[in-house]
């Protein structure tokens, strides 16, 4: 990377969003919009998500690195990032009767896939009482249930295409009290997607009662879009509707600043420059005393992120693409910057 | 090149090569390019096969003496062989011969004729008056009850058309009285091959009508490689007369049947071999012979399914229909974005739907899907691994399908038998697949990906049944290179797929 590349050009800012009117509201818009009013909005949908962004930039060969999440930490670690701690990698079902010995006394972790993705197959472990094992939602779990659940994470259940697969079993993150009290039964997540390193949107994940400790926001869980200047949230939808507060738990949602911010986004980028991906997501969850610790990585980041913004990707991603072209080596820090800059969203007044 | 480029010169070069050929085939050679323009034929291909036993080796395969006589297109198919048609009265036979042969033989012989309504089993003028029938004895008690039916059926019967109706019907009765019982289980106890059609030629010889063996074929082109059907021919005083012992009061349909062989003496007759049988493929032939023959001239033909034995061309029938439904769920799913369990599991499942009726298809799955899924949930919570899981849902749907099939069957429905030629590994799969994303998504997600996928395995099945579709698909595969040129373009389509313009529909401008 050269340091001459942090110099950006002031006049050649992209559309300002600000300027943007309003889409009228239309008998129509109870079932549908159409193409052109999506396209306004800049919408981006699948077909172009991987035709123009995904195929050209993510190499199949680049993909093993954040399929396989044991790749993904050693990489992370490599850059000095955080991650969450690994206290043992199951490989053969020999191995599974190890557990306990993996575990060397800590109660709380977390079993996951090292090939699953978006959260599948992943068993939250909360504490012990006598034998057994309790899970946040207090449903109990013997050891046989736990050897039987990493037997079929090595069967491949979980892993796509049904290969092979290890268990991977780590430090399960105490989140921030300030996330626990957004969130019901689980811990939320923060996703920032980038292009060619350039954070472009964010957003924070929370789980509902109906989500049921799940952060997809297909089953449920609420999507909050996260200002890229700022680290506020800004606002937020749940089931494709904005919400303004939690339905469970009544608590207000928009307006919350996230806590190391700075941290995140740095975190993001290096992501990106250590994969070589050039478009995808990074999951950050942020520990009540380890701070934001490095999750997971998504070569295949969805579409829900532009709901819960409500800006349209392809505003974000074309100024990307057009300061990519004119500045293909600049810093990490130059892009934080660049997007700082040019994506700053309306802010809402602070919640407190 | 960009990518652009060669995707463009890969679509230009693929339309110009497959229509290319088509338009020439269909300019040139005088393939008709739509459907309909001619009159069909009917292609029926005999397929004698044996083991032979590595000495001189003879077949006869008695011939179809119409189709012989009017010149109906024939042609017969066997390397090495010595080939002669023999003319005995009006009796054809193909006659192959060679020297020592060893191991499996296969020899065909194809008759071609117009579709109507001559079946080749119309009343047919005897040469000479047949000899007084010569029934065997049958023994003591035995002799007095076909005594008793014969007259019984003569006292209800005006002539021999009447009589032959009025046995065959008690014969095909399971519940007819008791003289009959025991003289059907005299002939079942013979071990002869068709029992009952034995049992009326007796019966018939009794009464005094005389009565021998014919063969005819089905015409159904469903029904690849089928035995010859036996049939019965009698003679009524001046005429020799066809009927199908099944159906005995039914005249013979020309559209459904085609009677293959008559006039008494073998149907196939082979001298060093063992194992011989003949069986049967019938195939709708829309090109007229006269333009097969310039075909088969000409290099193209390497591109038509045509060259091929029909027997082997059944299963192009299918095969070429793969591509259509590849081609609807590249549609669904990239431009409509309707979501599918795995991505070919719907052309699967519509290729099942050809086999059986879709409807019942569909009820059938669901009811599968739906009785298998409950299953699985039960094996699920004796916490099995994976592999055996998948395995117990195969054996269960295994049981389940026998379980429907003897059910259909007995409630009368036929369609109940064919569930053994619906593909058994989707159903396991798909239940596997559901009850994974079941647990991992939702029960939502699993609902809307099962009916995401019946809904497109509907589609591609009526696009598939598309009569000018299929004829396009089999007479013209080159223009399934025009196809692939779209599913390319198709493969680079950017815009919003229809499910988007909902999904995005509460959009809000931040």
């Amino acid at each position: 990377m050269h340091e001459s590349a942090v110099i950006e050009p002031e006049e050649k800012a992209p559309v300002a969003e600000s300027s943007e009117k309003k889409v009228q509201h239309k008998w129509w818009h109870r079932w549908f919009r159409t193409p052109g009013e999506l396209r306004k909005l800049g919408v981006v949908g699948i077909n172009m998500r991987n035709a123009r962004f995904l195929l050209p930039n993510n190499p199949r060969r680049l993909y093993d690195l954040v399929d396989n999440k044991l790749r993904t930490k050693a990489l992370a670690e490599e850059q000095g990032m955080k991650v969450a701690e690994t206290y043992g990698v199951i490989r053969t079902p020999y191995d599974a009767n190890k557990i306990e010995k993996i575990l060397n006394g800590n109660e709380a972790f977390v079993i996951k896939p090292t090939r699953g993705s978006g959260g599948k197959g992943v068993m939250v472990i909360d504490k012990r009482v006598g034998k057994n094992f309790i899970k946040p939602s207090g449903a109990e779990v013997t050891l046989g249930d736990l050897k039987n659940y990493v037997s079929n994470i090595l069967a491949g259940l979980f892993s796509l295409g049904g290969q092979r697969d290890f268990a991977l079993i780590e430090y399960r993150v105490q989140a921030a009290k300030l996330f626990m009290a957004l969130s019901f039964q689980g811990a939320p997540d923060i996703r920032v997607v980038m292009l060619h390193g350039y954070p472009v949107l964010a957003m924070l994940r929370v789980t509902t009662k109906e989500s049921d400790g799940r952060s997809n926001l297909h089953q449920g869980a609420i999507g909050i879009g996260i200002d890229i200047a700022t680290g506020m949230s800004v606002q937020a939808i749940h089931h494709g509707r904005p919400v303004s507060v939690h339905p469970d738990l009544g608590i207000g949602l928009i307006g919350v600043q996230m806590p190391d911010w700075e941290t995140i986004l740095h975190m993001a980028v290096t992501c990106q420059e250590m994969t070589g991906l050039g478009y995808l997501g990074v999951d950050i969850m942020i520990d009540e005393t380890l701070g934001p610790l490095m999750i997971e990585v998504n070569a295949r980041p969805g579409l829900a992120i532009q709901m819960a913004n409500g800006i349209g990707l392809l505003r974000r991603l074309e100024p990307v693409v057009e300061q990519h072209r004119k500045n293909p080596t600049a810093h990490l820090t130059a892009k934080i910057a660049f997007s700082k800059k040019h994506f700053r969203a309306k802010l809402p007044p602070a919640r407190d | 090149m960009t990518a652009h480029g060669k995707l463009l010169t890969a679509v230009f070069s693929l339309t110009m090569v497959g229509g290319g050929l088509a338009a020439y085939k269909s300019q040139k050679i005088g393939v008709p390019f739509l459907e309909g323009e001619q009159v069909d034929e009917w292609l029926v291909e005999a397929k004698v096969s044996f083991l032979a036993i590595g000495k001189k080796v003879k077949a006869r395969l008695s011939l179809p003496s119409d189709a012989v006589q009017q010149g109906a297109g024939q042609e017969a198919g066997s390397l090495g062989y010595h080939y002669d048609v023999e003319n005995d009265r009006d009796e054809y036979t193909a006659v192959w011969s060679a020297q020592e042969r060893d191991e499996g033989q296969a020899l065909y012989y194809r008759v071609r004729f117009k579709q109507g309504l001559v079946s080749g089993g119309e009343p047919k003028a005897a040469l000479e008056q047949p000899a007084k029938p010569d029934v065997p004895k049958l023994p003591g008690s035995l002799g007095a009850a076909a005594q008793g039916i014969v007259s019984q059926a003569k006292k209800v019967s005006s002539d021999p058309d009447s009589l032959f109706v009025a046995l065959f019907k008690q014969i095909n009765d399971t519940s007819s009285s008791q003289e009959f019982v025991l003289v059907k289980r005299h002939y079942e106890k013979q071990a002869v091959t068709n029992p009952e059609i034995a049992m009326g030629i007796d019966l018939l010889g009794l009464a005094g009508v005389p009565a021998r063996l014919a063969y005819g074929v089905f015409l159904n082109e469903e029904n690849a490689g089928q035995a010859p059907l036996p049939l019965l021919e009698y003679y009524d005083g001046a005429f020799w007369k066809v009927r199908n012992p099944l159906e005995p009061s039914k005249l013979l349909d020309g559209r459904e049947l085609f009677v293959w062989h008559r006039g008494g003496g073998p149907l196939l007759d082979v001298t060093g071999g063992e194992n011989s049988r003949v069986s049967f493929t019938v195939a709708k032939d829309r090109i007229p012979l006269a333009t097969l023959t310039d075909l088969s001239d000409s290099p193209f033909l390497i591109s038509t399914i045509l060259a091929l034995p029909v027997s082997e061309r059944a299963v192009f029938r299918y095969i070429v229909l793969i591509p259509l439904g590849a081609f609807v769920v590249v549609i669904m799913r990239n431009i409509i974005g309707i979501p599918t369990l795995g991505t070919f599991m719907p052309v699967l499942l519509a290729l099942a739907l050809l086999e059986i009726k879709p409807v019942q298809g569909i009820i059938m799955f669901s009811i599968l899907v739906g009785a298998g899924l409950w299953f699985r949930f039960l094996l699920s919570r004796m916490n099995l691994l994976v592999v055996p899981r998948v395995a117990a849902c195969v054996v269960i749907v295994t049981l389940l399908m026998m379980l429907m099939g003897v059910m259909s069957f007995q409630l009368g429905f036929s369609v109940g038998i064919k569930i053994t030629l619906f593909p058994m590994i989707i159903i396991a799969w798909t239940l596997e697949r559901m009850s994974l994303i079941w647990e991992e998504e939702g029960k939502r997600s699993a609902f809307s990906q099962v009916f995401g996928s019946i809904i497109v395995a509907v589609c591609a099945y009526y696009f598939m049944r598309v009569s000018q579709i299929q004829y396009w698909a089999y007479y013209f595969p080159e223009l399934l290179l025009v196809l692939l040129a779209v599913i390319l373009l198709i493969g680079r389509y950017t815009g919003y797929r229809f499910s988007e313009l909902i999904r995005f529909k509460t959009f809000s401008n931040a």
